[in-house]
């Protein structure tokens, strides 16, 4: 079988130009954002293509994933049969049977069943588009019944059905040998009925559809979602290290320019996660702003920035963008989205292809605060009183030892203390977390720890600074807070807060500072493992107990088990479940500084958290971050709840810590 | 036309505490702010900027490290900080402050116009409210106190209308120009400094006027200009919490005795 | 008795600070030193370089907070013990600058009150200074006379003799009818330069430290703001004293090389004095050629809040009333709007009856909600979370309403009542109504 050399040759050239040529226009595109090193440490980066890409291992968390990692397992087995169709149609000498013949026919055989799996893959995904579409599937700009969706389904389909429409007609002409492809082969009995004079015919007929629709699919991919079978790949390599919960630092120079207000003041990575999206919508399902019918969604955020990115013009070196990242329409993110978000990270632990979307908003935001002063009116008290007093409610410094009226608590002194407790802001000044805090002193001194507190010195960690794009107080809070640590010769800090603990663990990092940061609940669970810390008797009066993940503690620290096994130790029993859970965990609505807005959109993020809790019948909530505290008594008395109580992991344990007879 | 905005230095009164043993003030690392009120003034003039282009000059009299509030204004978007500092003008009482904060906005006002003086409505550790109308009656301006609206500026025709807020009611008053105004918290919400001016204003220079600038008599200035004098400072009697009655077994004779408690201290507005 | 004749020189002694003392008030030590050896540092605390001092006292002195004293070394400290043994008392000496000082104050005599009137209306803190002016002028052994301008406004002087005023100086004239500053100043100052008063009281109101900032200004004399409390010391100077440092501090202030010693004084705090009625004294009306043409500050318009209504501003009331969510339902808010009422004060919330619908979201008060700071904060069936408190902890008065002795709001609260508020409210308002009735 050779095709007509004349008329495929130019096809195939033009095609192959056409595609090299969009691909470039893209990248050249990506090139637009701005630097960052995403090439250390080869072997990590490595390991994350063999994982998330090649393991397709965030793909198949969800239940429909094995149908994509079948498809995509194919499609890998498929690009060397279909490399070996585009060239042997050029020069047919060059095909696979020069391989040694048991190779030849092993991959005969794999080419034949794979594309059998591919086929039936892309007929289920197709059936499940059709009639069992999740809603996360749509956005306002995308729908799961897309024709784009379908063409390309169709066209894979197609390709399969040709492949073995060719195959099966070489067979019946005997050209090839069923021995090593039963599909093909049950293709041929299908064309037994076709008088031989035609198998030829058939032959250049299926050839030729094969060959079109590679080529129309092959120029299709740049310009559609499908863009990510190129780069979902290397997206995996460039993936971030660190967790990307902690946002690089801003150098405060004159003339500069801060966070993202045009597209190209991203950075480059930010710009290939746009062509990579898959549009699969996970992170949608899971975003507690999207599901709470905010008008944030991480998705639309991600396809915005590409959209924005395409709108712009590249001449020569400058890339004049087509449109301000900020702002309304298709390719523009609004401000009501940008500070909608918890900085939860529930999309970022959902998305296969390892696109960080959050950090794109904290971008944003850095923008709207440093750049344009804009921002919910809520938050200017916060900057200030942060800036001013060191706390977020502007309340006296002085006023943070007071939570120990009736305790001795001594100062940090390196000489004699060993670790310091670290109150944190809502354990020095808000009446309800003041007695976590009460409950975590005296459990610390039941087991005899040597600890000290900075008292008034305390300062704020910064945290809610920081995920609401306010880097330069940040930044000088930071400083002031790695030297007055260093100053002291601190290097063992306890948090009650999530927020505290992930701020000074990991953000304080970028500033030189190494802590050993414990949150309380894996200091109480190696207390209570390593009998230091022993209780009077086991908690029994809280009831059935359902312990919450913050989102700080769990997603974004991975802290899962110490909490559980400290409610597993005081209570005899392990805790209750949510339904959402461990790294599906919902947010209580108050991370990225949504604690201190008020929320106006869609409905409450805590009700739906409480709801769910609900569910369960417990008759107390296990949280273990002052702001889950606030938000889940808020949610509990707005529903009617107050049969169920709310208590700080520390304060279960201090029950304990009573005597039996009291 | 310029505005001239007056703001004060103070210390972060809500901060300050008292030791309860010694009774005095604990001022022990409490920071230096903008007096609030002036935050609003300054505010109110950037507004008069944005929409008439007028040049915004903030003046403040005080010590050398007064310097960083002036930085401050400067961030927000004022054009010019003076700092009115020297050892002559200290231990001012408000006759002798206004003295010098007149001088220096007449000075102002031989290079370019003034058209207004803001200040706020009073400061937070002074809190006599007394500095404004001193600086309006020695240079002759209207005096508009306690305003709590813009409604119009009239450029052209020199005029100014504004709403004032007094007890229990309001007024609308239309006063000529040049004219001095203090601001209550309600006129406004002061804008936040982006840091690219935050930046820029790091070395954007204060200047410094001394009284070889204003060319004050020294006994008008001062201490020596000042006709009060503090004789003594004492904390006040703290009022503790308390609990009134027993209102879960009493409500009325509880609510008698709150009332005729906030009646001895004539707390009641009847 | 032989007394030594060795003429022994008295130490002097050097100035020091006391630690915690200084309130930085401004440099007034560091101005007073004739030798300039005070300097300032960043936080406003005199840095003195006792080498050079030369123990003048000066600093001592002029410190408000008492802060710098004299130290003297232990020899030196023996020396003026011994000093102190032998010494006769000092003699008072004859200082011909305070005999000419004395002359001149005493040009100065009388009391006067300004009486405050809108439209007619009189400020009740007026009267309150009538009762107050006559302890003083009765202490001083001078008249009580009441200061009254306005337009139609004699039967106000009648009103001043029934609280207690000797004497009236009536300016009554149609361009006085509204307060304007350049108007009322130059009357006021007219009279005082002809009848020479050696006190001015005035409200510490709007209308009043307006007026009195000017007064003092074009007068050229001393003016304290806000007092809560005046005496009269041995020298006939009025101690006046006076909160400042947001209330966290008290001060007295002198002006005892000035007259008249003016002073603003705050409204409900000295008691209203009883009145007596038919009690008459002398009008003196006085003339002021003041032309309204000559006057180009107009009042376009007087607002009075408690007419327009539709609009409240929670974040600039004076009183205010807030429930949370133990009024339990959007019905009861009406008997908070009758207790803000009769205090001429509006209804706030806090976030839960915002949320729960029964108010608003503009009457919420609080962290995501308005930040007030009125004379009277009565918070009933709110348990006083951070995030109310952050919004109503600068109010001069709180009082709290709740039936959970636990609840956090009590330990902010002035006044607290464990209680139903379903009770007590309702009879804080009669107990008010029959108040203004009496
Ligand atoms: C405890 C204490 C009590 C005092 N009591 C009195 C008193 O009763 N009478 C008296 O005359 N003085 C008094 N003083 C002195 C007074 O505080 C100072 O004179 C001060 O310089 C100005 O007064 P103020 O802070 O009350 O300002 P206010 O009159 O309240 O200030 C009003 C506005 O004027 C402007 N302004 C005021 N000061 C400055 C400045 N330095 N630079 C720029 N703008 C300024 C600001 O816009 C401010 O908002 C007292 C001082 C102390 C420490
Ligand atoms: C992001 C965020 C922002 C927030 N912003 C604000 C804000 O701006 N303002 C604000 O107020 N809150 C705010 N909150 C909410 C705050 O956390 C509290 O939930 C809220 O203040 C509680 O309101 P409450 O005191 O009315 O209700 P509760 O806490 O339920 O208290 C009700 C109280 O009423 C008492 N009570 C019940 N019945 C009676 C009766 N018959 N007589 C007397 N007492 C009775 C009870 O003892 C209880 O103390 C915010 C929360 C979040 C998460
Ligand atoms: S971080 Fe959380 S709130 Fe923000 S976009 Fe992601 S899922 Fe949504
Ligand atoms: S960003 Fe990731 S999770 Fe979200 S739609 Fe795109 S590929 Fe899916
Ligand atoms: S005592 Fe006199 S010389 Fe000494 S520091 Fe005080 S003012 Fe200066
Ligand atoms: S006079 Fe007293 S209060 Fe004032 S600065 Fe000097 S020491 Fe401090």
């Amino acid at each position: 079988m050779t095709p007509n050399f004349i008329i495929y040759a130019p096809l195939l050239a033009v095609s192959l130009l056409f595609f090299s040529w969009s691909c470039y226009k893209r990248f050249a595109l990506i090139a637009v954002g701005q630097p960052e090193n995403r090439f250390e440490q080869l072997d990590q980066r490595i390991m994350g293509v063999l994982t998330y890409a090649l393991g397709q291992k965030r793909v198949m968390a969800r239940s429909f994933g094995l149908n994509h990692a079948v498809i995509f397992w194919a499609f890998l087995v498929l690009l060397l049969a279909n490399g070996e169709f585009l060239i042997s149609g050029l020069f047919p000498a060059l095909n696979l049977a020069l391989l040694p013949g048991p190779i030849h026919h092993l991959l005969q055989f794999a080419f034949d069943a794979v594309s059998l799996l591919a086929l039936a893959g892309v007929v289920l995904a197709a059936g499940r588009r059709l009639f069992f579409a999740p809603d996360y599937m749509e956005t306002s700009y995308t729908s799961a019944k897309s024709a784009e969706a379908f063409l390309i389904l169709g066209s894979i389909a197609l390709l399969m059905l040709a492949y073995f429409g060719l195959h099966g007609a070489m067979i019946a002409m005997g050209k090839e040998s069923a021995t090593y492809m039963p599909v093909s082969g049950l293709a041929s009995t299908l064309l037994a009925a076709v008088p031989a004079e035609n198998l030829q015919a058939l032959v250049s007929f299926f050839w030729w559809l094969h060959a079109l629709v590679l080529l129309l699919f092959i120029n299709y991919l740049p310009h559609s979602k499908h863009m990510h079978i190129l780069t979902a790949i290397p997206n995996c390599f460039f993936k971030s290290l660190e967790k990307p919960n902690t946002q690089p630092r801003e150098e405060f120079v004159k003339g500069g320019r801060f966070g993202a207000g045009s597209v190209d003041q991203l950075a480059w990575k930010d710009l290939l996660d746009g062509f990579s999206c898959t549009e699969c919508g996970r992170c949608q399902s899971v975003c507690p702003a999207a599901i709470t019918g905010k008008p944030l969604n991480p998705r639309q955020v991600v396809h915005d920035i590409k959209i924005n990115l395409l709108k712009g013009s590249l001449e020569q070196d400058s890339y004049v963008p087509g449109q301000p990242l900020i702002g309304t329409g298709e390719g523009s993110v609004s401000e009501d989205a940008i500070w909608s978000c918890t900085t939860c990270g529930a999309c970022m632990a959902a998305c296969p292809v390892l696109i960080e979307q959050m950090p794109k908003v904290v971008k944003m935001r850095r923008h709207l605060v440093q750049m344009k002063s804009q921002f919910p009116e809520e938050l200017l008290n916060l900057f200030e009183n942060m800036e001013g007093r060191s706390n977020p409610w502007g309340i006296a410094p002085t006023d943070r030892t007071k939570w120990y009226a009736t305790m001795d608590v001594k100062p940090f002194d390196a000489d004699t203390t060993e670790y310091l407790l670290y109150v944190g802001c809502a354990g020095s000044f808000d009446s309800r977390q003041k007695h976590v805090t009460v409950a975590l002193a005296h459990i610390l001194d039941a087991a005899g720890i040597s600890w000290g507190i900075l008292g008034k010195e305390e300062l704020c960690c910064g945290d809610s600074l920081r995920r609401l794009g306010n880097e330069f107080v940040f930044d000088k809070l930071a400083k002031q807070n790695v030297a007055l640590f260093n100053e002291k010769r601190i290097t063992k800090v306890i948090t009650q807060c999530p927020h505290c603990f992930t701020t000074l663990k990991n953000d304080y990092r970028q500033y030189g500072l190494e802590l050993e940061v414990i949150h309380h609940s894996e200091l109480i669970d190696s207390l209570l493992t390593s009998g230091k810390l022993k209780l009077n008797h086991q908690v029994k009066e809280l009831g059935k107990i359902a312990f919450h993940d913050s989102c700080y503690l769990g997603r974004h620290n991975d802290v899962y088990d110490p909490p559980r096994n400290v409610i597993a130790a005081a209570t005899g029993s392990a805790p209750q479940e949510f339904e959402r859970n461990h790294e599906n965990s919902f947010c209580c609505g108050a991370g990225g500084g949504r604690m201190w807005m008020e929320e106006q959109l869609g409905s409450r993020i805590n009700l739906n958290r409480i709801e769910e809790a609900l569910a369960g019948k417990p008759d107390t909530l296990c949280v273990s971050c002052p702001y889950c505290l606030t938000m889940f008594a808020d949610g509990i008395k707005d529903l009617q709840a107050d049969q169920i109580q709310v208590k700080d992991i520390a304060e279960v344990v201090a029950e304990g810590l009573r005597p039996v007879n009291q | 036309m310029l505005i001239v905005v007056c703001i004060k230095q103070v210390p972060d009164t809500t901060q300050v505490q008292i030791d309860p043993v010694t009774n005095t003030l604990v001022r022990e690392g409490i920071p230096f702010i903008a007096n609030p009120y002036d935050t609003h003034a300054l505010e109110e003039a950037l507004r008069l900027k944005d929409q008439f282009g007028m040049r915004v000059v903030a003046v403040s009299m005080g010590p050398p490290n007064a310097e960083a509030t002036l930085r401050k204004a400067l961030a927000v978007g004022a054009d010019e900080a003076i700092l009115l500092s020297d050892r002559v003008f200290g231990g001012a009482d408000t006759l002798a402050t206004s003295n010098v904060l007149s001088a220096a906005i007449k000075k102002l006002n031989e290079q370019e116009e003034v058209g207004l003086v803001l200040c706020g409505k009073q400061t937070i550790d002074g809190d006599t409210a007394q500095v404004g109308p001193g600086i309006a009656t020695r240079n002759g301006y209207s005096q508009l106190t306690l305003v709590d609206r813009v409604d119009q500026v009239d450029l052209a025709g020199k005029k100014i209308r504004v709403r004032r807020k007094l007890e229990g009611r309001h007024e609308i008053v239309e006063a000529p120009m040049p004219a001095m105004l203090t601001v209550v918290r309600e006129l406004n919400r002061p804008r936040y400094p982006t840091v690219p001016l935050r930046l820029e204003s790091e070395d954007r220079e204060v200047k410094v006027w001394n009284n070889e600038a204003l060319k004050l008599d020294v006994n008008s200035i001062g201490l020596k200009g000042s006709p009060t004098w503090v004789s003594r400072i004492f904390s006040p009697e703290r009022e503790k919490g308390e609990i009134v009655g027993d209102g879960l077994h009493d409500p009325k004779g509880t609510s008698r005795l709150l009332i005729e408690k906030l009646l001895s201290k004539d707390l009641l507005p009847v | 008795m032989t007394v030594e004749k060795k003429p022994v020189k008295k130490p002097r002694g050097k100035a020091r600070l006391i630690e915690g003392r200084c309130i930085a008030c401004g440099a007034r030590c560091e101005s007073s030193c004739p030798v300039n050896i005070i300097s300032m540092n960043d936080a406003g605390e005199p840095v003195i370089n006792a080498e050079k001092c030369i123990g003048c006292v000066k600093c001592v002195k002029v410190c408000p907070a008492q802060a710098i004293d004299m130290f003297f070394t232990p020899e030196e400290q023996q020396l003026l013990d011994e000093l102190m043994k032998t010494a006769d008392a000092a003699l008072e000496e004859d200082d011909p600058e305070a005999a000419a000082l004395a002359s001149k104050l005493a040009q100065y005599r009388n009391v006067w009150v300004f009486i405050e009137q809108t439209e007619g209306e009189p400020a009740r803190v007026s009267w309150e200074l009538l009762g107050k002016g006559r302890e003083l002028a009765d202490a001083l052994g001078v008249e009580l006379i009441a200061v009254v301008f306005g337009e139609k406004v004699e039967n106000l002087c009648h009103e001043s003799f029934a609280y207690g005023a000797d004497k009236a100086y009536l300016v009554d004239a149609p361009v006085f009818r509204f307060y304007r500053t350049e108007v009322y100043l130059k009357a006021l100052c007219q009279l005082i330069e002809t009848h020479k008063p050696e006190i001015i009281l005035m409200g510490a109101t709007g209308l009043g430290r307006d007026l009195a900032g000017a007064v003092a200004t074009v007068v050229g004399t001393g003016l304290t703001a806000d007092c809560t409390g005046l005496g009269i010391d041995d020298k006939r100077n009025l101690m006046q004293t006076r909160p400042a440092f947001g209330g966290n501090i008290m001060a007295t202030i002198m002006c005892d090389k000035f007259r008249p010693q003016m002073a603003t004084v705050r409204p409900h705090v000295m008691t209203l004095p009883e009145r007596r009625e038919g009690a008459s004294g002398e009008i003196v009306p006085i003339s002021c050629p003041i032309d309204e043409k000559d006057i180009l500050t107009k009042v376009l318009e007087v607002i009075n809040d408690k007419k327009g209504k539709d609009h409240v501003d929670v974040a600039g009331a004076e009183f205010i009333v807030s429930g949370g969510r133990g009024m339990m339902g959007p019905a009861n808010f009406a008997l908070l709007k009758e207790l803000a009422d009769e205090l001429g004060g509006v209804v706030g919330a806090s976030r839960s009856a915002v949320d729960a619908g029964w108010m608003p979201h503009d009457r919420q008060v609080g962290q995501t909600g308005k930040t007030v700071r009125p004379k009277i904060y009565i918070a009933c069936g709110i348990s006083g979370a951070i995030q109310h408190l952050v919004g109503m902890q600068d109010s001069d008065l709180i009082i709290a309403i709740n039936r959970d002795k636990e609840a956090p709001i009590f330990e902010v609260a002035h006044y607290g009542i464990v209680g139903d508020l379903f009770q007590v409210v309702p009879e804080l308002v009669l107990g008010i109504r029959e108040l203004k009735q009496q």
